[in-house]
């Protein structure tokens, strides 16, 4: 026990110490290269709001991982699916007025990748459900690879185009305060997250159904024994990420213009933000997402070395699991290390 | 495991069955292959005298389908299937002496790769006994080609850029067996330094999607535009999926006069309006990867004042009928939208080029040659009758000292106005 507290403060000091000198450069980095607060507060605006997607995906990966053990990396592919449904169904020719008619793409596209998800569980997971986790998480990767060559044969390489939600045009409302840019959508954007997660957490917190859920994730055999069936649960935690996927790649359509191959990206970045919670916290996601974001654009932004940008995520996630392997909420005995 | 296996097929089936059936129109990505044009007899469409038929010629064809290079590969992999049918149904190319000749392409994928283009090339030459080569999207794959072909003196014909690819820059020597058909971001980047001039520019702004052509933007333009005596004051690279792009404060900070993007679309697009949201101002200039109406399409109204160097073939409609490249732009135009059901790309046009100088070139052949003579007839073809000759990529004259005919002028200036690509010649400046 005193050993485990000694490794334990040593970490906490290496993190802090690490955490100045990283202040420290950043600093510096920005007052050689002319960089005044404006441009910091542009990066980080414009890192929340990317980060607010790796959030959503990262929810997905969390909400799967906790009941069933798998990690789904088919949740990038529903982002891109949201997204390119919305805009097809958007592009159709429904004699409806603007509005309602994107209000209708989004609920039909969250339907639909919804069922996308269900059919992933029912047809490819749940028949494999007695095998290892090791040989689920291979069929999601099929699964990835699968729905990504499908959009491709869809909808081919062409990139697509989601209207703003504010002025139902491809070009977004733009606001300047304080001399920064600030996209309409951004707003909804952040509405969204934060509308999502007070609801998980009123539903893992609240409801039965949401007890049950968290049941499983604690112990199967028991939550089994209570009488809830860790299939149904398994099937409705891949509903609810296949939605989550589907709404943030709405939610996020009308700032990229979406491709078939957009999901790998968010899968991965979106993976970096569940790794930060442990893959078990769902509030957790929403900081990891937001932290991933924010350390992107300003890192990139200050060195100069925008090539590099991905790589910073990916640095995050090897610290992560290094240093704090049970995420950065959360207590000592849950977490990846547990499963 | 066949469970798993069975369960993967059908879920692949669902899938693809729920999304289409929610009526979303479903383009297959790849072109459907042409109507598989029947072999008609040769002798119930040409009148009597019975014609004779000769040898087949084959032509080595081989573009960067997949790898880095594949944004030019892939429409120049599609102009030699329209090639193909074209000729499969005229039956051939008819030589001075009557006797028909069945044309084929070999088509490959260089892959994006020297050493794979090298051995291709080499199989070409040896195994299929190709009388002429047109490979090689990218420099460095040329490159390799063409020391395979003149060691084989086969003539060969590349789709990639550099001049170095036909001239040796140290000695000035013309490669006796190699030509090349586009201009490319050498002779982009000289028409954005006249351009850059006239502005009265002095510090200039980078940005380039982190690709092959994306990099060979910068490195061209970078050398071109130092040496003419702007400073480059910022450079960021960026990724065609990018969302946020931290490289507007940093373009803010270096205060630059003008801002050149090196990408292709959608990136391009991207690219172009963040910049032109957080910096309503400042001017900014596309390399010609942009010539595509997508780019328009994708980025919508801040693209409006965008400038670019593009062979005039995107607007072949609007070209005067007298001009001589008026013919051959809407003949390319009409048949790689058709087949592609894409907007026409600039890129194919130098396949396209390419393919046409070395068929021109068969119909000049008599039968009977040996097959180093068809290779060496159809060099000395090349370099001295391509003179004048209208191109999708501009009026092209070969000579013993030029083995690539344009310079940068083919190019025509163009300005996004109203949602269009609309000329912006140079003496409107």
């Amino acid at each position: 026990m005193q050993r485990y507290l000694g490794t334990k403060s040593v970490k906490m000091a290496l993190t802090v110490a690490a955490a100045i000198l990283l202040v420290a450069i950043i600093a510096l980095l920005g007052y050689r290269n002319n960089y005044g607060p404006k441009a910091f507060a542009q990066w980080t605006m414009d890192g929340i709001r990317g980060g607010s997607i790796y959030a959503l995906v990262g929810l997905g990966f969390v909400i799967i991982h906790s009941v069933t053990g798998v990690i789904n990396f088919a949740q990038g592919e529903f982002v891109m699916l949201g997204a390119m449904l919305c805009a097809s169904i958007f592009e159709l020719d429904l004699p409806l007025p603007p509005a309602v008619k994107l209000v209708v793409a989004i609920v039909a596209s969250v339907i639909i990748v919804t069922l996308v998800g269900i059919l992933l569980e029912r047809g490819a997971i749940y028949p494999a459900r007695g095998a290892g986790v090791v040989t689920l998480i291979i069929i999601t990767i099929g699964a990835t690879i699968a729905i990504r060559a499908t959009a491709l044969i869809i909808w081919g390489t062409r990139a697509k185009i989601v209207p703003a939600f504010t002025n139902l045009h491809q070009n977004d409302l733009i606001f300047r305060p304080f001399g920064l840019t600030l996209g309409a959508q951004s707003l909804w954007i952040w509405g969204t997250v934060a509308l999502v997660l007070c609801a998980l957490l009123y539903f893992f917190e609240r409801t039965i159904m949401g007890k049950a859920l968290r049941a499983c994730a604690v112990n199967r055999r028991a939550a089994e024994l209570m009488g809830i069936n860790p299939s149904r649960m398994s099937l409705l935690s891949f509903a609810m990420a296949a939605a989550l996927g589907a709404i943030g790649g709405v939610v996020f359509g009308p700032v990229i213009r979406p491709q078939y191959d957009m999901g790998l990206v968010f899968g991965l970045k979106g993976f970096v933000a569940a790794i930060m919670a442990g893959m078990v916290s769902p509030l957790g996601a929403v900081l990891g997402g937001l932290i991933t974001g924010v350390a992107e654009n300003v890192g990139a932004g200050v060195t100069g070395l925008y090539g590099y940008k991905d790589l910073i995520a990916f640095v995050i996630l090897i610290l992560v699991l290094l240093l704090r392997p049970q995420g950065l909420i959360g207590g000592e005995e849950r977490g990846v290390e547990q499963s | 495991m066949k469970k798993i296996a069975l369960a993967a097929l059908t879920i692949f089936a669902l899938l693809a069955v729920t999304i289409s059936a929610c009526g979303t129109p479903a383009p297959p990505p790849t072109p459907t292959s042409p109507p598989a044009a029947a072999p008609t007899p040769v002798a119930e469409a040409t009148p009597i005298p019975e014609p004779v038929i000769g040898t087949t010629y084959k032509i080595g064809f081989a573009p960067a389908v997949t790898g880095g290079g594949s944004f030019l590969g892939v429409p120049e992999r599609n102009v030699a299937e329209i090639i193909q049918a074209s000729l499969d149904e005229a039956g051939g190319v008819t030589g001075p002496d009557g006797v028909i000749h069945e044309v084929e392409l070999i088509v490959g994928d260089t892959e994006s790769n020297p050493d794979v283009a090298a051995s291709l090339a080499r199989r070409y030459i040896d195994e299929d006994e190709v009388v002429a080569l047109v490979m090689g999207s990218l420099t460095p794959i040329s490159l390799a080609i063409s020391a395979v072909a003149m060691e084989a003196e086969v003539p060969y014909v590349s789709m990639a850029s550099a001049g170095v690819i036909v001239k040796n820059p140290d000695t000035g020597e013309v490669y006796h067996w190699v030509f090349k058909s586009p201009q490319g971001n050498l002779e982009v980047a000289q028409w954005q330094v006249e351009r850059l001039t006239a502005m009265g520019a002095e510090k200039v702004c980078y940005m380039y999607e982190n690709t092959g052509y994306g990099k060979d933007c910068f490195n061209n333009s970078s050398a071109q535009l130092t040496a003419a005596g702007f400073e480059n004051v910022f450079e960021g690279s960026f990724e065609r999926t990018d969302s946020e792009f931290p490289q507007v404060p940093g373009i803010e900070a270096a205060g630059c006069d003008v801002v050149i993007i090196g990408a292709i679309p959608p990136g391009a697009a991207n690219a172009h309006v963040a910049i032109r949201t957080a910096l309503p101002e400042l001017p900014i200039m596309h390399g010609h990867g942009v010539c595509v109406a997508d780019f328009i399409t994708v980025g919508g109204e801040p693209m409006e004042g965008a400038e670019m160097p593009c062979s005039a073939v995107i607007i072949a409609e609007d070209v005067p009928a007298d001009d001589p490249q008026k013919e051959v732009f809407m003949g390319f135009k009409s048949a790689y939208e058709e087949y592609t059901g894409e907007p026409v790309s600039t890129f194919g046009g130098h396949g396209w080029d390419a393919l046409y100088w070395v068929v021109e070139a068969l119909e000049t052949l008599p039968e009977g040659l040996s097959l180093a003579e068809q290779r060496s007839a159809i060099r000395d073809y090349i370099e001295t009758n391509i003179v004048d000759w209208p191109g999708t990529a501009g009026i092209f004259t070969l000579s013993p000292e030029d083995h690539a005919g344009l310079d940068y002028t083919s190019f025509t200036w163009f300005i996004v106005e109203d949602q269009e690509f609309v000329p912006f010649p140079q003496e409107d400046w």
